[in-house]
């Protein structure tokens, strides 16, 4: 009967010790999580192009080329008379690559948008810039000018109410202006209605200039 | 003399330990024996393309191998709990599967959830979960670590 008080003794002693093992061993579990090739930028002004569809349809941001046109031509009883004349695109975007919502209205308006994903880490920078690389002026044939000043343009979208993220403004005459940002993880777009001021008399004639928009994430 | 006096030195042990084992509490479960398939969870955009209200969620998943060691509580009725408290990393929400022996489920950080509710009838309990790991991609920092544990209630 002794001998058998001692083995039941040593059995329970046994398990006080797992017990304090336990609580000493006993820990959080961790995983370490780290974002894999994050990191994107999208820009599309006038017609863009996604492979197989808008986005909601499964389809992929793509590269296209082309460059579109914002032109008027000025009546030439109206020429210098200081009335603006609104501008008109051969752009065919007028839905969103997104969802294909309608959110352009054509030929007046020249849509412009894009996206920016990144983490917080991958740069530090919570926006993406959208910047335009404006000549001095356009010119004709001849070699006459039109100040680039002499174009401006409004913003706005189909059911948008409120700011733009690129909102309205004048093109700064040979000189790099800010458009608009786009927010870390988010879709932006407008719409832009450019206009041509027509105050001043200019030589008839042809006159072309090319802007170029980057958009860039630091 | 001395016998005696041993005897009632370990009687007295019996005592205290039965005490400990037979309160109905939480207790924090040893999981140290537990491994992750991989060192890290690589976490992706749910969506490559954000919407126009703004969209961070990464996501991704990691299968552990969990080993937990229950003799503590052995052959006692508990009920086991994954517990996710608040993260320094910026999680939305763990949800995990499991093999058999464990319930499904998910957790936003601050929850604790039910896993597992029966005797605990082995000293270890071993279950495969594959994890489904939410964070906001907007606010990760690089390589952050996810932490949880597990506590049992015993009747």
């Amino acid at each position: 009967m002794k001998a058998s008080s001692q083995t039941d003794s040593r059995i329970l002693l046994g398990t006080i010790a797992v017990l304090l093992a336990c609580a000493s061993g006993a820990g959080a579990y961790t995983v370490n999580l780290t974002p894999k090739n994050p990191r994107t930028i999208y820009l599309q002004v006038g017609v863009g192009t996604f492979t197989g569809g808008n986005y909601q349809q499964g389809g992929s941001p793509a590269t296209n080329p082309l460059v579109n046109l914002v032109s008027v031509t000025v009546p030439a009883a109206q020429v210098g008379n200081g009335t603006a004349q609104t501008m008109t695109t051969n752009s065919t975007a007028s839905q969103s690559l997104y969802d294909s919502f309608a959110f352009c209205n054509l030929p007046n308006q020249l849509y412009v948008g894009g996206f920016y994903r990144s983490t917080n880490g991958s740069a530090g920078s919570a926006t993406a810039t959208l910047v335009a690389n404006v000549p001095a002026s356009l010119v004709s044939a001849g070699g006459r000018t039109i100040p680039f000043s002499q174009i401006s343009w409004t913003s706005s979208g189909n059911g948008d109410a409120g700011g733009q993220p690129f909102p309205g403004g004048t093109f700064v005459a040979g000189g790099t202006q800010t458009i608009g940002t786009i927010n870390r993880n988010e879709w932006a777009e407008s719409c832009h209605t450019f206009s041509y001021s027509n105050a001043a008399v200019a030589p008839a004639g042809t006159y072309t200039g090319r802007v170029t928009y980057t958009l860039s994430a630091p | 003399m001395a016998s005696v006096h041993a005897t009632l030195v370990l009687a007295s042990s019996l005592t205290v330990g039965l005490a400990a084992v037979a309160d109905a509490a939480t207790y924090r479960v040893d999981d140290s024996g537990s491994l992750p398939q991989g060192p890290t969870a690589e976490l992706q955009w749910r969506e490559p393309v954000p919407s126009r209200r703004g969209d961070d969620t990464l996501e991704g998943t990691l299968v552990v191998l969990m080993r937990l060691n229950v003799g503590p509580w052995l052959n006692r009725v508990g009920r086991l709990y994954l517990v996710l408290p608040e993260q320094a990393a910026p999680l939305v929400r763990l949800s995990w599967r499991a093999q058999g022996r464990f319930l499904p489920g998910q957790a936003v950080p601050g929850q604790r959830v039910l896993v597992y509710e029966g005797p605990v009838s082995t000293p270890w309990i071993e279950e495969r979960l594959e994890l489904g790991i939410e964070a906001s991609g907007s606010r990760l920092e690089g390589m952050q670590p996810l932490t949880f544990h597990f506590e049992i209630d015993v009747d």
